[in-house]
């Protein structure tokens, strides 16, 4: 795939006004109707507008050739948030049978400055869907160019995500969430499309019979970095719709008290701990002694009830939530005490 | 947004001061500049820079951030805005029958038909008919001069089979976005004729992720405008009642203690909400989970000194707001502020429909 915008650019700086190019020379450029009291009028540059009406005149009158196709790409580059001409770039390319691997390249060169747009992206998919299967390594080679400049680029992802499940190629995916989470352990979009193949690919068990080795690459990415908001939330969706399991599970409780050991960065810890009190969990004494041992500034007597004493802590140290937790003790069941 | 650059922003600054309200002098302090804002508002009004053309295919949508945003500062009646020329305007771009009939986003998608009346080219789309009735709503227009009926029977073909919605006729990308613009033209047209709710409900559950946010379709990243189309879709359908949160939560039909919890974690260190987690706090965000948070019941449960700390850092000293501290402002950004500034109830204010994405007065027709 091309890297670099060469052809496009060049163009751009050499542009000819159309009014002037003889291949152009029988058309007349429709200008935009704005009406009489246009609402917020926009003052478009010569070149936009010119474009613009040439484009109107062919796409008014239909005309799908080889200049149409031509002036499509101008207008692209141009004005890429127009809709109407992507579209009609399509019909012409259907009409024309024209190539689609070198449709595929011209996305991929415009790709790079027009990274968020949604147009550009539909048409990417619309092309590939058309190539079929054949086309999977190309398109997880290009959404994998697309992150390795925004590793968190939406688009980038939910093209990738259809890719997958439309055309297949699960093989390497978690080899390349892996390598995502090795260079950023809190990219959160890497960390979902874990839990996207683990519980969709169809060269893995499941999201059950994955459950352990992920629990345990979790772990080690929490304490790595307890302060990172990721594998907690992971963690707890490796056990979506499963409470009971989740609860009973001794290393969801002892990743917090391994944390809360620490004295340090121990938020998550804490909130996880008192969603699993929350749920059923009865905790051991230790954990009490961990929490006292925190020496939060708001100190006095902790709470006789576990979950409660929790809250008052994340009051403290969670200053920017105190109003949730707050209600979150204010929802406590009433409990004599911890165990 | 295009960023703009320095000199385009010199007829702002030229222009700002008005007299009636003294602006700090470094406009990002300490007060919410509303005539600051106003002014923004209707230079935009009025005019939008050159690098605004990228947009141009959406102007029904930058002209509902204008007028909506100038409803939202109270200032739409006292300023130089025909509303009679507005809805005008907004009715000349009304697709003539055929596919969907809803509205043109631009004059630019919009081609008159043939010498047979038949008009080769429909651009209507879902978000610019959510846009146009939103702006409707904002100068007065009487609905009952809408046909409704065209717009709501075209816009069933819009739906497809698991339930999300497509923009438009000829095929785009289907998210949870245009499920929520299909959603908010119904409840404005008061008439659920144009969309199954049921299927809607059923993709926007698929779309839950296991953090309790929302993505924009099943299986993405949990984000704030999904998450936002999400709740206010749901609530708009009648799926999710009011003050949800202090009544029986398990009872719902979404994971409500999880949502609440992403929700609330969204707010960073500097007081700003982020759109996903571990990425900086953008002004936007801060009225797609605030909006989230209101629907809910739980917007009280955030640290409102530090959110309005945070968006007085985005407030730009020409008026309008940027995408993060410092920036130059954008109408995206401006209006999404306002609404931010309008759910932490700022004097001068007026209240906003955290469903509609508009003032209460405009969605009651007040």
């Amino acid at each position: 795939m091309e890297s670099d915008e060469g052809d496009e650019q060049q163009q751009e700086a050499e542009r000819l006004p159309l009014s002037q190019r003889p291949e152009w020379s029988d058309v007349t450029p429709i200008p935009q109707d704005d009406g009489p009291n246009p609402v917020v009028p926009i003052a478009y540059k010569p070149e936009f507008s010119e474009t613009m009406s040439y484009f109107r005149a062919v796409y008014y009158s239909n005309e799908r050739s080889s200049r149409s196709f031509q002036l499509t790409k101008e207008a692209i580059c141009l004005n890429p948030g127009n809709y109407t001409v992507w579209h009609f770039r399509r019909q012409i390319i259907e009409t024309l049978h024209a190539d689609l691997q070198d449709e595929l390249a011209f996305v991929g060169r415009i790709a790079k400055s027009n990274s968020k747009n949604y147009q550009l992206w539909h048409h990417r998919r619309w092309v590939a869907e058309k190539l079929g299967t054949g086309a999977v390594n190309k398109e997880l080679q290009f959404t994998k160019k697309m992150l390795s400049l925004d590793a968190k680029n939406y688009h980038a992802w939910s093209h990738r995500q259809w890719v997958l499940q439309a055309l297949g190629g699960w093989e390497d995916e978690l080899d390349y969430c892996q390598m995502l989470l090795g260079e950023d352990i809190f990219n959160n979009s890497a960390w979902n499309q874990r839990y996207f193949v683990v519980t969709r690919s169809p060269l893995l068990g499941g999201l059950i019979a994955m459950r352990d080795s992920e629990v345990n690459f979790t772990i080690e990415a929490i304490l790595g970095n307890p302060e990172n908001e990721s594998p907690w939330r992971y963690l707890r969706g490796l056990y979506k719709d499963d409470t009971e399991s989740w609860i009973n599970d001794p290393r969801m409780s002892s990743v917090c008290l391994k944390v809360l050991s620490t004295k340090s960065n121990y938020v998550f810890a804490l909130s996880t701990l008192l969603d699993l009190i929350c749920h059923g969990f009865w905790p051991s004494e230790e954990f009490r002694e961990a929490i006292n041992a925190l020496n939060t500034p708001d100190s006095g007597p902790l709470d006789s009830d576990l979950g409660r004493a929790i809250c008052r802590v994340l009051e403290c140290v969670d200053p920017l939530r105190c109003n949730y937790w707050l209600w979150r003790k204010s929802k406590l069941p009433l409990t004599v005490s911890s165990q | 947004m295009e960023p703009a650059t320095e000199n385009e922003w010199d007829r702002l600054s030229s222009s700002s001061s008005d007299g009636e309200e003294q602006a700090a002098s470094d406009g990002s302090s300490s007060q919410f500049n509303r005539q600051q804002h106003v002014a923004f508002l209707m230079m935009m009004y009025e005019s939008l820079p050159h690098h605004y053309q990228y947009q141009e295919i959406n102007r029904i949508t930058l002209a509902h951030f204008a007028i909506s945003g100038l409803c939202l500062l109270g200032a739409l009646d006292r300023v130089r805005v025909d509303k009679d020329a507005v809805s005008d305007w907004v009715l000349s771009l009304k697709a003539h029958p055929r596919e969907f009939y809803g509205f043109h986003g631009s004059p630019s998608s919009q081609l008159h038909p043939d010498d047979n009346g038949v008009l080769m080219h429909n651009g209507s789309n879902l978000a610019s008919t959510y846009c146009a009735l939103a702006i409707l709503k904002a100068v007065g227009y009487n609905f009952a001069n809408i046909d409704s009926k065209s717009i709501l029977t075209s816009m069933r073909n819009l739906q497809q089979h698991d339930g999300s919605f497509m923009p438009i006729h000829f095929g785009a990308e289907k998210d949870l976005r245009f499920v929520y613009c299909a959603a908010a033209i119904c409840f404005l047209l008061e008439d659920w004729s144009g969309m199954d709710r049921e299927r809607a409900k059923a993709y926007i559950l698929n779309c839950q992720s296991y953090d309790g946010g929302f993505g924009l379709t099943p299986g993405s990243e949990s984000h704030g405008g999904g998450t936002y189309c999400a709740v206010a879709s749901l609530r708009l359908m009648g799926f999710i009642e009011d003050n949800v949160l202090s009544k029986n939560m398990s009872s719902s039909i979404i994971d409500l203690p999880l949502l609440l919890s992403w929700c609330l974690q969204r707010q960073a260190a500097d007081g700003g909400f982020q759109g996903r987690a571990n990425k900086p706090s953008d002004t936007c965000y801060a009225f797609w989970i605030g909006s989230v948070l209101r629907m809910l019941g739980g917007y009280n449960l955030i640290d409102k000194e530090a959110l309005r700390g945070f968006l007085l850092t985005c407030q730009s000293q020409y008026g309008g707001f940027g995408k993060c501290p410092g920036d130059l402002p954008d109408l995206y950004h401006s209006f999404y502020g306002y609404t931010a500034f309008s759910l932490l109830e700022e004097p001068g204010l007026n209240p906003l429909c955290a469903e509609l994405g508009m003032t209460e007065f405009s969605a009651l027709g007040i």
